[in-house]
This record gives C-alpha cells, sequence and structure tokens, in this order.
C-alpha cells in the first residue's frame, strides 16, 4: 500500500500501546525515530481535530515534509494514527477499519497478553 | 528571515542601542530594560518637541490618539538589502548608551559612538546617552551638547522620566526627519531597489519597466513612512496607490509589500477594536499577500535570491495574528504550509528562524508537542552547525522540549505534574483519577522520543561544555531507560557520568538521580529490650492498655480499625542511634560504586551516619541507614542523599514508589528491583516518627552467662539477672510481670527488691534474684526433646522458645521535668519503656515417673516379749522418752516393725526410671501432720517430715521405691466417715437429695486422698547442683483411688500376741527373747483393741498352726496343748482401749507356729458393718488378726 508507513496505537491517555514500521521502504533507525516525533506531535492535532467532527476517520491532519499524517479516533478516544507518504485515502481508511476490528477483539482478548499481540501484529503487518 | 514578526512589525522604527565604552553586561542588562518600557510614544507627548518646518506631508496624523512605535535593538544590526522593500527595516536612530563610573573619558566615548554611527547610513537621529557622570564629567559632557546626553545621577523612578523625555525627543526629531524625507521623495523620486530587480544587465525593455514601477514604489516607501510616523489614513492612502500602480506593472513583490502594509495600517486606525469582519478581511487580504509573493517568484534568480522569506514571514504574520483569536485550524494550516516551504529555504539561518517562529506559535496556540518537535528541529539545525555556542542554544532548545517529552529535570519541575491538560475529557471520571495520576507520571512509552531528546541533550551539553547537565541528561537516560540500553551503551553512559563529574567542582548537587535506585525497605522495631510503651497518666498501672496485649492481632472488642496503617506511630528517642532499612537495585551491567549515602533529613535534627556500598551488576541489596535524632519534635525522612558518580544527589522514596506502582500497571518499561532479583515488597506504608526526650535504658543480663539454662524436669534453680541503666535518665518506676508459657514455673519473683532500688541511677545496676521450677514437657516435647537427644547425643537445644515464660519489666523516668507541670503537659507524658525478658530455659526430660500402684503385702510378725505396740499408741507421750520414741518413729518408717502385725500391710510402689545420661538420687519424704506430735522435727509447713535413704538411680535404668501407707491410717475408726453414707442408707425416705451427699462424700474423699498425696514428696538430686521435685501426684492418685478406704481405715480391731515372761526365771541364751522353747509352759496373751468410738463385744477365738498350715490344737495329731481358753472367749472391749486375755501353749515339737486370733462382733453397729461391708445386717462380722509367729525351740 505505501512505500514508507508508520503505524501507531495511542490510547486514550496518550500512551502508545502498539507501534510497527510498516511499508516497503527500508527501515531506518533515524527515520522510525522522526517517525514517531511526528506522530506524537500531530497527538495536539487531533485532540483538537477529533472534537469538531464526527467522522472517525480524519484524514491527511498533519504533515512534516512528504509524511502525512491520518488518523482513526475509535469510540473510546483511542486513535490508530498512520504516517505515510502516499494519498491513497481510501486504501487508508479500509486498513483503519480492519485494524480497528482487529483491535476490538483483541481488546476483548486483553492486550496485555504477548500473544494476542503477535497474531495482531502479524494480521497488520499482512494487511500492508 | 527575521525573528518575531508581526503584522504590526510595519510601523515599528528601528533603534539600535549600542553600549560604549565599558559597559557592564548587567548595567547594560538594566539600561535596556529602561528603554524597553518607553517602545510606544504617544504623539500627544512629543508636540512640545515638534517645530512644523513646512507643511506636513502627514495631513491626516492623530495627535490625540496616534503613537510613535520604536524596536529596540540591542547592538544594532547589520544593514538588511531588503531596507528599500520595507522601510521598517531600516535602523533609523542610533543610541549609545554609556557608563561613566567605567568609562572616565567622555571624550574618547563619543568618537567611538560617533565611529560606531557610521555603520548606520540611515540612521536619521544618533544620541549618546551618559548615565551616572560625576561633576567633572558633567562639566565637561555640557560641551558636546549635540550628540550627548548626561543622565546625571538620581533614583530609578527619575531617571525613568528622564529618560523617557529623551526618546520624546528622539520620537520628535524622527517624525520632523521624515516629513522632510517624504516631501524630497514625492518631489524627486528616489530608485528604490530590492536584491530580486538588481540585475547586472538591463535590457532597454526592463528599464523602461523599472521607471514605471518606480512610481509605485516610491509611494509604498512614502506610505511605509507613514506609517513609521503614526499616521495610517496617510499610510493607507498612499498605498492605495501603490497598489494601483503596482497592479498596473505587474510587480507583484511590491503589491504583496503596498498590500501587507494597508494590513498593518488598517490595523493600526482600529487599534484595540479587534472584531469578526475585521479579521476575516485581514485574512482575506494576507492570503493575498502571501499569493503575490509567491507570484513574484521568478525562476532564474531562484538559486540566489528568492522571495520565499517574505511569503514564510507573512504566513507567519497572519499566523500570529490569528493565534490571538485562537483560530488553531487556520492557525495550524499555516503553519504546516510554512514548515513545507521551509525546506526550500537557502539559507540555514533562515530555516533556524522559521522553525524557531513556528514552534513558538504552536506554543502560543498551546500545542507543546507541536512546539516540542519543531524545537527540537531548530536544535538539529543547531547542531548541525559546528560549534560550542550553537550547542548552548540546541541544548537550552532541548531543554524547553523535555516537557512536552516528559523527560524533563527535576530542577524545573517544583511540584508534582498532578494536573495535565491531556488528561482531557476523560478528566471528568473521577474514579479515574488516580490512574490519570500514575499516566501523567510516567509517559513513558514514548521512550524513544524520549531517549533520543535526552541523547541530544547529552550530546549537545558535551559539545556545550556544559557537565552539570550533560551528566543530569546522562542520569535520567540511565535511570529511566536502562532497560532499553545495551549494556555497552550503559557503560557508555556510566563513563559519560564520571566524565562530566570530573569537570565538576567536588560537592556538586544535582537534582536528577542516577543510580541506584533507593526504596524503603523496613523500619526495624525497637529490639525488644528497648520496646516503648505509651504511658497512661491516670493509671498506676501506666503500661496498660496502651500496648496491643495479648496474642491477638485482631480483637472484635477493641476500637477502631485496627487496620488503618496510616496511624502506625514510630517513636525514635533523643540520642539513640536508630535504624533505617533501604534497599538498593543496580540493573545495569556495571559495577556501581555508591561513595556514600545517608539519611536526608530536612529539618536538621538528625545525624545521619553515611555509609558506601558497593553493588554488583544486576544486584539489589538491603542496607542499614543509621543515625541519631537529636531534637525531639516530628520528624520525616523523605529520602536519601547519595553520592555517586561524583555528584550528590537526593533519592526521594516517594518517587520509587510511584515508579513500583506504574511497573504494577504495565506503564513503566521495568520493576528495578524484581530485574535484580529481589522479592517484592509489600506496601510499606511510611508511620510517622515522632522524636521524644531521652528516656531510660535498662540492659539485662543472666549472671552467670546468658546462655540457655538448662534444666530437668521439675528441677528448682536460683538464677540472678542484672539489671543495668545504660540510659541518660533514671529510672523511676518499674513493674515485673509474667507472660508466655508456663509462667507458674516462676516460683520466686522479687518485687520487692526492684522496688527497693528505685529510683535506678543512670549507671547503676540491680541484681535479681528469682527462683525457677522446670516445667513438665509435654507429650509433644518430650517427642522432639527426645528424639533430638537420641539422635544427636548432646544435652539438646532448647525445644522451642515459645514455651519459655518471659519476664516483662515495664519502666519509666521521671513523669514529669519540672515541678510546675500543667495538664497540658501530662499528655506529653515521656513514653515508658518495656523490656522483655525471655528466660532461656531448656528443660530436659529427666526423671519420670513409669508408674505408681498400690502393694499389699503379708510380713507375719514375731511374737516377742515387747508388747506389740499398736500404731497409735504413740501418740501418748508419756509413756516413752523423747529419744525413744524418734528413734522408734525412724525405725518404723524404715523398716516394718516385726513385732507388730503386718498383715495387709500396704505399699506405695513408684517405679521411676532414668532416661538421662546422669545419676539420679532418689529421696523420698513424707510429711506428717505436726499437730499430732510436736516432737517431731518441724518443717517450715508445720509438718514434720521423715527422709527415706536415697535410691540410685543410673543412667538409662528404672527402680522402684516403696513407701509404706500403715502411718496414714486414721486413728479412730468413727463414723463421721461413713455418717453420711448411713444417712443415705437409713433414710432413703428422708427429703435430702442422695446424689448430693454422695457428691459431698466424694469430695471429702478426694480430699482426703490428696492430703494424703501431697504428703508424699519424692525429691531426686543429681550432680552437685541440680536437685528437684517429682510430680507424681497424679499418678498417685489414680494408684489410690480405688483402695483408699482401705488405706486410710485403720480396722475396728487389732489384734496382738506377746510372751508373758516371768521377768525373775533366768534368760535362755539359746535364743533369743522372742523364741519359745519346746516342753515347756509359755504363757502368753493377746491383746485386743478397740478402734471404735463404740463398746465392742465379741467372742474371740485363737488358732495355732504349724508350718505345714495344719490347727495343731485341735484334732487328732495336735502337737500343742493349751491352758486357759482359747475359743468362744467373750470380750467386751472399751472404746479405744486394750483389753487382754491370758493363755499358756506348751509346744511339743519344735519349729515354726502360726497364732492368728479372730473374732466374731456381736451386736455391731452400722459403723462396723459399712467397714466390713456387710451386705445383710445379719451377717455376722468377723475380724482376723495378722498371724504371728513362734519360734519354737527345741531343748536339746
Amino acid at each position: 500500500m505505501a512505500t514508507t508507513a508508520s503505524f501507531i496505537i495511542v490510547s486514550r491517555n496518550d500512551i502508545p500501546i502498539y507501534e510497527a514500521e510498516v511499508g516497503s521502504a527500508t527501515k531506518r533507525e533515524d527515520a522510525a525515530q522522526l517517525h514517531q516525533f511526528v506522530l506524537h506531535a500531530a497527538l495536539d492535532i487531533v485532540q483538537d481535530l477529533a472534537w469538531t467532527t464526527s467522522a472517525m476517520f480524519l484524514k491527511n491532519i498533519d504533515r512534516f515534509n512528504d509524511l502525512v499524517v491520518s488518523v482513526y479516533v475509535t469510540a473510546g478516544h483511542t486513535r490508530l494514527m498512520l504516517l505515510h507518504d502516499s494519498r491513497n485515502d481510501d486504501g487508508i481508511k479500509s486498513f483503519f477499519q480492519e485494524v480497528h476490528e482487529l483491535y476490538i477483539k483483541v481488546n476483548f482478548l486483553q492486550l496485555g497478553c504477548s500473544v494476542h499481540v503477535l497474531v495482531f501484529h502479524l494480521s497488520i503487518v499482512e494487511k500492508n | 528571515m527575521e525573528p518575531d514578526v508581526s503584522i504590526e512589525t510595519s510601523c515599528m522604527i528601528r533603534i539600535a542601542v549600542l553600549p560604549v565604552g565599558t559597559v557592564p553586561a548587567s548595567v547594560l542588562r538594566d539600561y535596556f530594560s529602561m528603554f524597553l518600557r518607553h517602545h510606544t510614544i504617544p504623539l500627544a507627548a512629543i508636540s512640545s518637541f515638534y517645530t512644523e518646518h513646512q507643511k506636513s506631508p502627514f495631513a491626516h496624523q492623530p495627535w490625540d490618539a496616534g503613537s510613535i512605535r520604536f524596536k529596540f535593538l540591542l547592538g544594532g544590526a547589520p544593514p538588511s538589502p531588503w531596507e528599500d522593500f520595507q522601510s521598517n527595516r531600516k535602523i533609523l536612530a542610533v543610541i549609545g548608551i554609556c557608563h561613566c563610573p567605567s568609562t572616565p573619558d567622555l571624550d574618547s566615548a563619543v568618537e567611538q559612538f560617533t565611529a560606531a554611527c557610521k555603520n548606520y547610513s540611515s540612521a536619521l537621529v544618533q544620541r549618546c546617552f551618559a548615565f551616572c557622570p560625576c561633576d567633572s564629567q558633567l562639566e565637561d559632557g555640557g560641551k558636546k551638547e549635540d550628540v550627548l546626553r548626561l543622565f546625571p545621577p538620581a533614583d530609578h523612578q527619575t531617571l525613568d522620566i528622564h529618560l523617557q523625555t529623551m526618546m520624546q525627543e528622539i520620537a520628535a526629531s524622527l517624525l520632523m526627519d521624515f516629513e522632510k524625507w517624504v516631501l524630497k521623495a514625492e518631489s524627486a523620486g528616489t530608485i528604490l531597489k530590492t536584491p530580486l530587480d538588481s540585475q547586472a544587465s538591463l535590457s532597454s525593455e526592463e528599464v523602461l519597466k523599472a521607471k514605471k514601477r518606480r512610481l509605485g514604489r516610491a509611494q509604498k516607501t512614502i506610505g511605509d513612512y507613514c506609517l513609521l510616523a503614526g499616521s495610517p489614513v496617510d499610510a493607507s492612502a498612499h498605498y492605495s496607490t501603490a497598489l494601483e500602480l503596482a497592479r498596473l506593472t505587474g510587480d507583484f513583490f511590491w503589491y504583496a509589500g503596498a498590500l501587507e502594509g494597508s494590513v498593518c495600517a488598517l490595523l493600526m486606525d482600529r487599534v484595540g477594536h479587534v472584531d469578526v469582519v475585521l479579521e476575516d478581511e485581514v485574512k482575506y487580504q494576507y492570503n493575498n499577500v502571501i499569493l503575490h509573493y509567491r507570484k513574484s517568484f521568478i525562476q532564474d534568480n531562484a538559486q540566489r535570491v528568492s522571495p520565499l522569506s517574505f511569503e514564510l514571514e507573512a504566513t507567519l504574520k497572519l499566523a500570529r495574528f490569528l493565534c490571538r483569536s485562537k483560530l488553531s485550524k487556520d492557525v495550524v494550516e499555516l503553519l504546516t504550509n510554512a514548515a513545507d516551504g521551509g525546506k526550500s529555504l537557502i539559507d540555514v539561518n533562515d530555516r533556524l528562524v522559521l522553525f524557531v517562529e513556528i514552534a513558538r506559535l504552536f506554543g502560543t496556540l498551546g500545542y507543546q508537542r507541536k512546539a516540542a518537535f519543531f524545537s527540537r528541529q531548530v536544535a538539529q539545525l543547531y547542531l548541525q552547525q559546528d560549534n560550542k555556542f550553537a550547542a548552548t542554544s540546541a541544548m537550552q532548545v532541548l531543554a524547553m522540549t523535555t516537557k512536552a517529552y516528559r523527560v524533563q529535570s527535576k530542577a524545573s519541575v517544583s511540584d508534582p505534574p498532578c494536573t495535565k491538560k491531556q488528561t482531557g475529557p476523560s478528566h471528568t471520571d473521577s474514579g479515574k483519577m488516580h490512574h490519570h495520576l500514575i499516566v501523567s507520571l510516567f509517559e513513558s512509552q514514548w521512550s524513544t522520543l524520549q531517549m533520543v531528546v535526552l541523547r541530544e541533550i547529552l550530546l549537545s551539553a558535551v559539545r556545550a561544555g556544559d557537565p552539570l547537565t550533560a551528566w543530569s541528561a546522562a542520569a535520567r537516560l540511565l535511570r529511566q531507560y536502562y532497560p532499553l540500553i545495551t549494556p555497552a551503551g550503559q557503560n557508555g553512559l556510566a563513563s559519560a557520568l564520571n566524565n562530566s563529574a570530573e569537570r565538576l567542582p567536588s560537592g556538586t548537587r544535582s537534582a536528577d538521580p542516577a543510580l541506584p535506585f533507593v526504596r524503603l525497605h523496613s523500619f526495624p522495631l525497637h529490639p525488644s529490650q528497648m520496646d516503648i510503651i505509651k504511658r497512661s497518666p491516670a493509671r498506676e498501672d501506666w503500661w496498660a492498655g496502651s500496648a496491643p496485649s495479648g496474642p491477638f492481632i485482631y480483637t472484635p472488642f477493641s476500637k477502631g480499625e485496627p487496620n488503618d496503617n496510616s496511624k502506625q506511630e514510630l517513636v525514635w528517642i533523643v540520642g539513640e542511634p536508630v535504624q533505617v532499612l533501604v534497599e538498593l537495585a543496580n540493573p545495569c551491567a556495571f559495577d556501581l560504586r555508591v561513595d556514600s549515602m545517608y539519611l536526608t533529613v530536612h529539618s536538621g535534627s538528625f545525624d545521619a551516619f553515611p555509609i558506601s556500598v558497593d553493588l554488583p551488576p544486576n544486584s539489589s541489596k538491603v542496607i542499614t541507614l543509621s543515625g541519631i535524632p537529636t531534637s525531639v519534635g516530628p520528624i520525616t525522612i523523605p529520602g536519601c542523599t547519595v553520592h555517586c558518580f561524583g555528584v550528590i544527589t537526593e533519592h526521594h522514596f516517594r518517587d520509587v514508589d510511584n515508579l513500583l506502582l506504574g511497573a504494577a500497571q504495565g506503564l513503566v518499561l521495568s520493576d528495578p528491583f524484581r530485574s535484580c532479583g529481589s522479592a517484592k515488597l509489600r506496601n510499606l506504608s511510611v508511620p510517622s516518627i515522632s522524636v521524644v526526650p531521652p528516656l531510660p535504658l535498662l540492659v539485662s543480663h543472666v549472671v552467670g552467662g546468658d546462655g540457655a539454662i538448662i534444666l530437668y524436669e521439675g528441677e528448682i534453680r536460683d538464677i540472678w539477672i542484672s539489671l543495668a541503666n545504660a540510659g541518660t535518665v533514671p529510672v523511676e518506676q518499674a513493674h515485673i510481670s509474667l507472660s508466655g508459657k508456663n509462667q507458674d514455673s516462676i516460683i520466686s519473683i522479687p518485687y520487692e527488691t526492684l522496688k527497693s532500688v528505685l529510683p535506678l541511677k543512670p549507671g547503676a545496676e540491680v541484681i535479681l534474684p528469682l527462683t525457677l521450677k522446670a516445667w513438665q514437657l509435654g507429650p509433644m516435647d518430650f517427642e522432639i526433646g527426645g528424639g533430638r537427644a537420641a539422635t544427636s547425643g548432646s544435652t539438646g537445644r532448647q525445644f522451642k522458645n515459645a514455651s519459655v515464660p518471659t519476664l516483662l519489666i515495664h519502666y519509666a523516668g521521671p513523669s514529669t521535668d519540672s515541678e510546675d507541670a500543667t495538664i497540658a503537659k501530662v499528655s506529653n507524658l515521656p513514653p515508658g519503656r518495656r523490656l522483655v525478658l525471655p528466660l532461656h530455659v531448656c528443660v530436659l526430660p529427666g526423671m519420670s515417673l513409669v508408674k505408681a500402684r498400690l502393694l499389699s503385702m503379708e510380713i507375719p510378725a514375731h511374737i516377742g516379749d515387747g508388747h506389740p505396740k499398736p500404731v497409735h499408741e504413740e501418740e501418748d507421750p508419756a509413756s516413752e522418752t523423747v529419744e525413744e520414741s524418734d528413734r522408734k518413729m525412724e525405725k518404723r518408717l524404715v523398716k516394718i516393725d516385726p513385732y507388730r502385725g503386718s498383715w495387709g500391710l500396704r505399699f506405695l510402689e513408684l517405679e521411676l526410671s532414668n532416661p538421662t545420661d546422669v545419676v539420679f538420687e532418689i529421696g523420698v519424704s513424707v510429711q506428717l501432720d505436726g499437730t499430732d506430735d510436736n516432737n517431731l522435727p518441724i518443717d517450715q509447713d508445720g509438718n514434720s517430715e521423715y527422709g527415706y535413704p536415697k535410691t540410685r538411680i543410673d543412667r538409662d535404668y528404672s527402680a522402684r521405691v516403696l513407701i509404706p501407707l500403715e502411718h496414714f491410717k486414721l486413728p479412730v475408726l468413727d463414723d463421721s466417715f461413713f455418717m453420711r453414707e448411713f444417712c443415705n442408707e437409713g433414710s432413703t425416705s428422708s427429703s435430702r437429695s442422695p446424689s448430693f451427699s454422695e457428691k459431698n462424700t466424694k469430695a471429702e474423699l478426694n480430699a482426703s486422698i490428696k492430703s494424703l498425696i501431697s504428703r508424699i514428696k519424692v525429691r531426686w538430686q543429681s550432680g552437685r547442683n541440680s536437685s528437684g521435685e517429682l510430680n507424681i501426684k497424679d499418678a498417685v492418685h489414680t494408684a489410690l483411688q480405688t483402695s483408699v478406704m482401705d488405706v486410710l481405715l485403720p480396722d475396728p480391731l487389732t489384734f496382738g500376741f506377746r510372751l508373758t515372761r516371768d521377768n525373775s526365771s533366768p534368760q535362755q541364751e539359746s535364743g533369743s527373747k522372742d523364741s519359745v522353747l519346746a516342753n515347756d509352759m509359755a504363757p502368753m496373751e493377746v491383746l485386743v483393741r478397740n478402734n471404735t468410738k463404740e463398746m465392742i463385744k465379741m467372742s474371740l477365738g485363737i488358732s495355732c498352726r504349724d508350718v505345714a498350715g495344719e490347727n495343731c490344737i485341735e484334732g487328732g495329731k495336735s502337737t500343742v496343748l493349751w491352758a486357759g481358753v482359747l475359743n468362744g472367749i467373750t470380750m467386751e472391749v472399751p472404746p479405744l482401749q486394750e483389753s487382754k486375755h491370758s493363755f499358756s501353749l506348751y509346744f511339743l515339737v519344735p519349729g515354726e507356729y502360726t497364732l492368728v486370733a479372730a473374732a466374731v462382733i456381736e451386736d455391731a453397729n452400722d459403723v462396723l458393718r459399712a467397714r466390713a461391708k456387710t451386705d445383710s445386717p445379719d451377717e455376722p462380722i468377723y475380724c482376723r488378726g495378722p498371724p504371728f509367729h513362734v519360734r519354737v525351740l527345741g531343748t536339746a
């Protein structure tokens, strides 16, 4: 789907509960750090934006250089955030919806359990 | 690009403020801050300095409401190539600051200032302000009126007014200069260029175009000057002309500039009245500005110069304007665009300025994370420049981001970040507050970011040469992220810490703790020797009810909540060392050396003792920190001070507690203690500690060694306990009590000894004697003890401490310090103390009673000369001398008197065994009632005592001891014993309840058995020191239970025989006096004693048998002849009297004969019947005496 992407789930306490570097681009450590910095900063935008709209999918809310941040805010104010460099909005939206479903399932089974997290991780990697 | 731009920047006059001569930095700062206060000069205030030389071009100048604004640039600025384009970029005035005390030569100062002014060609006004001149300088300076302005020394306020006047004067001169310039520009026109259009070779067409454009540009510049002069209406008019002309000539860049100016003029005109319509207007216009700046981008000179920075500046100006009304969405959009544009900026410094401004604007908007993000971008740009100052800047910028990334130094946090904006809408959920609190404390899940930021701070601090910041960053990095750092990285950080510390002066403190992790482990309780007991002043026994007494932790009757831990209190005493256990953890891969460590007490009323610790990699350690409280009052221990890695830091226990709490909830990466293998600690509530004045302190030891006292069961021993007052206060009250098991083993307690030595002065000692009697081991103890003794062969250890009795000594010092103590003081009664002194007694199984049983024996008596003495005849002491009586008694108790009938003699047989490995000697003693006979040795109980010879029992042997019970018989068989029984039997119809009397009887019986048993004592002795008493009571009781009647009650009649020799006849030598010769007449007597209180009538008979048991008086083969009556002798014996019946026997054959007397009692009463246990009243009662032996010697 994307050449460079970083996916993160942020709990309502602003704590990241899941991180994954996805996408086909070669992974570099400093790039991954930058991705996290951008995503962390984008939380400020999401925080304001989420209360102005009823939509769950907030596309392209923030960007830095070529990196664009899209967010999916769940009802429980958990934020699924994707940092990407392409503009395939539909693909991103459907990705978010699938991840949300998975997230709900896994949440039932306690996200803390590492096995489920592994399953979750594999599913997400597969989707990209 | 310029920093800190806003729409209003266009109307500010730039003034360079330059230090002249030597001006100390702090003084310069003071002076500059004075200038800053005068940034706006109202036009109304400058009218006195203003003279209108010619008609002012600023026709609509608002003299009543308008103002002139200054922007002061300390140190000035290099001239900008864009000065023509934006006149506000020109430096229009130069002010020198001269500090006279440090610059005595005013002439040279003026020269210096004049030289400096040459760099500012556009400056219209130059002034040099000389502060604090001395008198001579004042005089001297007065000559240079044109440039120099002297500020005589005055107070701050006066100086301020003086300065204000000077600034008004400057404003007036500037205004007049602007008028001149505008008039000149309008008439002559000027060439206005920007770097954009300063090409070397202008084509003719372009020259023509430039000429056309010139007019528009001139109008724009005049507009700029109008703005600077504080006349927005004039400015607006000129700008609109300029816009028209620029549009016509396609001069987009100047069009945008003029548009910018017109917006500024609009805002100035409407100052203080910003509404939505105006906002929209400004927004619209500025978007236009941005658009036109973008349009003016010319491809061919893009490499050299670009209007991009103006576009970005305009974007930032608009953003700043909108920021005020919190149109965050628009602002974000603008700033994001600006950030995007930053990529194309050629100059690195421009990019730096851009990012700084973006970060500031995000910060104003409240977007701290965004601001932090761009601040970090700024820091990275700084770090790309390889110099120390840039590194310092980077460090400072990064320090600002630490709050957003939650890695701030503790030095910058005054309060714990309890209330966080981020909790946002869910904040109302009060139930989750606690969780949120913890979450806000540890947002460490963004660990990647946090580590990067800290690493960058470390890097920049090292580069900037700030060792303390470097140390602090490395400490935070190591402490919080050690699980994410490789061992090599950890070592690197450790060496970074050490390197930084080397550059720091020793004793430097840092707010951020590094390693180790320190948590409170426990407060060791006072050793039982030093227990502190609260005194209740009202009671005599002040210790009662204060301490938790009794074995139960929880009692349903105790008031309040026993589980309320917060009420836990700890009492420390001034001058007595205390200890606190803390646990240290080093989860890193290097050896950690803590140079010194001690408890932190801020009140200063505590002397802490520092210690040093070495912690191997991945280890934890519990250590004891100690100190001495020095003054009375409450004390709190928030943490401890640690000197590690060359820097002193304070470690708060609360921080680690929070960390552990966070770890428990999965918010923190790792629990350092668990990763070091330390066990999970229960939540320790920190007790409130109060320090009390000095108390007495008793220390005890057992005289002769504090080791366990080894006793055999039943052993009695005296011990001496020495108590000494080791405190500094005398003991004034003391009381001994007992607790624990086997309390009755302490036979005597020296209450009085202790009381008599009070008050016990400090250093004084008292010795308390105590008598112990070892208790019996229960079956459990036996098993354990026996097993051990058998396996180890040693004397065994103490079996269970729990079974040891404990001596409690409650003691206290003086109740009040002074005589004039009031009631308030009573409540402050210093506490008392309790000395718990377990008596380490080890009881070994000793002599044990295997079995006790009652034996009956038949030992026939010999008939002799002497009158067989019935037992109770000795009641008459007059009959014999005292010595004889003693001797006889002794004899009788020791062995059987052969001349007394001993038929049916009863013995108590005690079978004793000695399982130990020492020898025991058993002594049996019997007490007689002292009232019976006062000749006997009388012991303290008033009873006479007789001892049997000692019996020795070797180890692993058993022995039997016989105790004759004969003398326990009651002297008289009377009805008192049976009375109740008779009543019961005789009057069954009576109203008395049979069960009641039965009970009474039984009780009486038991009482008599008890008294019997208590008179028998079995004492033992082993070796020189051990002696004790065997507990045989129960065993004897069971042995005697069934046949106690027989033991206690005498027969109604006792019989005895004796020879009635003629004293005159010669004594026979051949035989003893108790033998009889054959073929000789042997006169004899039978003695019958009546043991009852009634007269007994009886029919007595005497029989004689030979060895074979044949009756040798009657029958055909009788070998004995007799004289007198032998059968059917009717006798009447008065109560408690004896009757004799004489007869003679003539033995034909020598040998052994047995004489037996028997009687049938006639008209027996109930007592006799009961004794004989007859069934029917008609049954004859038959009494038989014990057999008597007669040895008949032959004559040959």
